[in-house]
């Protein structure tokens, strides 16, 4: 299976490890990314903020580009590119400015509207399933206690990504099971990390993003597994804010789903970029025997 | 910041046709509002906007622009999605707020919150410079900028132990095509 690839900025440089391990997960699973050449920035939450045009523009290049590589879909492993990419798509059927940016690119928007955009976990749970996932375990994860936490923009809004529930989505918890760990009941699946605002409103993050920790924990989860970077990116290096704020030791890693696909699969633990994370998963993965 | 939710709405510039303008850019209508306050309950931050979800959708209503424009909440949605979903009229918050942002911004109103202001426009000047988002970089004109220099050096001393501070981006080779996309853009000028 061929699928073009739009990793994002954040996949290139702090989330590294998500990129290696969806690229070394899907190889596994026999699907064939590659990756969009020469492809842009989708303009994240700063451009739509302050330039519906713009955000738009950005994000239907990149959808020229998938469609210049002579393939009808294109994945991406951030929630937030996902919505952007597949906003765009929607926008530019229907937006009378699309003419103008149409102008601004020197070219036709016309085959960038026919372009399918799927979150990478959609790509998992739709196109590979999961009875192969289960196949592929080599590594039972050991019945370890997860909160699956998808964040905003997997599932919303209903209309644009068209994928599981908006507010009690399932796919992530499944594809836990199936690796062989358990996911636990929780408040918190798909409330806001605070988004973009770690640097500009770390007030934001850390009470937002306090709220999805402290519910994780009162579930009795272990870790906390994301599909999104900038929901890792939250959680992760704003914990030790939200531990002084809220007065708890949380020590609660934030996983990539990917990462557990790539051990349960019976890659190592440094293969797949856990040693990346700043909260350390390391002793509640050897307690369970799934690293050294 | 609780006392000030309670404060009576200023409608400073009245204008009936506020509505039918949103209905145009924004494809959503806030006539069908009957103000049941889903958007509100649901929403992530509601607790410190000065106006909530449902407010805003009255104050379009009313056609308070001034105060649409000037209001702190305009800059803390973090753009969830919730009352986009919960609204049984479904009425486009997120979108309203982006469109009337974008016209604070262009018609230089000061941001209630100049920090979220400033962190867009940088971002957006690194992808007119490169085509991409370099993190490092982009953080580190975001601290000096603020000059907030400690606040987040241990943050900073992790990251960079764990090679996750990456201070190159690649640049987009068709750079002049995506520069042409800010060509319309207050950023172009600025920069």
């Amino acid at each position: 299976m061929d699928i073009a690839y739009y990793p994002g900025c954040s996949l290139h440089s702090m989330a590294h490890e998500y990129d290696v391990s969806t690229r070394l997960v899907c190889q596994h699973l026999g699907i064939r990314l590659h990756e969009v050449p020469d492809w842009n920035c989708c303009g994240a939450t700063a451009a739509h903020s302050l330039d519906h045009q713009l955000a738009v523009g950005l994000s239907g290049r990149n959808l020229l580009l998938v469609n210049d590589m002579k393939l009808k879909q294109v994945t991406t492993p951030c929630a937030g590119c996902f919505n952007r990419l597949k906003t765009a798509g929607s926008e530019l059927k229907i937006d009378s400015r699309s003419d103008e940016i149409e102008k601004l690119l020197g070219t036709s928007l016309a085959s960038a509207r026919e372009v399918e955009v799927a979150h990478i976990l959609q790509v998992m749970i739709e196109e590979i399933g999961l009875e192969a996932i289960g196949q592929q375990v080599a590594k039972s994860l050991n019945g370890i206690k997860l909160a699956s936490y998808y964040g905003c923009l997997i599932t919303r809004p209903k209309a644009i990504a068209r994928f599981d529930d908006p507010e009690q989505p399932v796919s992530l918890d499944h594809i836990l099971q199936v690796l062989g760990a358990q996911t636990v009941n929780w408040s918190h699946k798909a409330e806001c990390c605070g988004g973009g605002f770690t640097a500009s409103q770390t007030d934001i993050v850390v009470d937002l993003g306090g709220q999805v920790l402290e519910a994780a924990r009162q579930a009795g989860a272990e870790a906390i597994v994301v599909a999104c970077p900038m929901c890792q990116a939250n959680l992760d290096t704003r914990q030790t804010e939200i531990e002084d704020v809220n007065g708890i030791k949380y020590h609660m890693p934030i996983i990539y789903f990917t990462q557990l696909m790539g051990l349960a699969f019976g890659y190592s633990a440094t293969k797949v970029g856990l040693n990346r994370l700043l909260t350390s998963p390391f002793n509640l993965l050897k307690s369970r025997g799934l690293a050294v | 910041m609780t006392a000030d939710i309670y404060r009576p709405m200023r409608l400073n510039d009245i204008s009936s046709s506020l509505p039918e303008e949103i209905k145009t850019a924004c494809n959503t209508d806030v006539n069908l509002c009957m103000e049941c306050g889903k958007c509100s309950g649901g929403c992530s931050n509601a607790h410190i906007f000065d106006y909530t979800p449902r407010k805003i959708v009255q104050l379009v209503k009313l056609g308070a622009e001034d105060t649409l424009l000037k209001m702190d909440a305009l800059w803390i949605c973090v753009a969830c999605q919730l009352c986009v979903d919960r609204c049984p009229s479904g009425i486009n918050i997120p979108r309203i707020l982006d469109y009337m942002r974008e016209k604070a911004y262009r018609q230089g109103v000061k941001a209630g919150r100049s920090n979220v202001e400033l962190f867009h426009n940088l971002m957006l000047e690194s992808i007119r410079n490169t085509g991409r988002v370099a993190e490092t970089p982009l953080l580190v004109k975001y601290i000096f900028r603020t000059r907030q220099y400690l606040k987040d050096t241990n943050l900073g001393r992790k990251l960079f132990f764990k090679g996750k501070l990456n201070p190159f981006s690649p640049r987009v080779k068709n750079i002049n095509q995506v520069r042409r996309l800010f060509i319309n853009t207050p950023v172009n000028k600025e920069g």
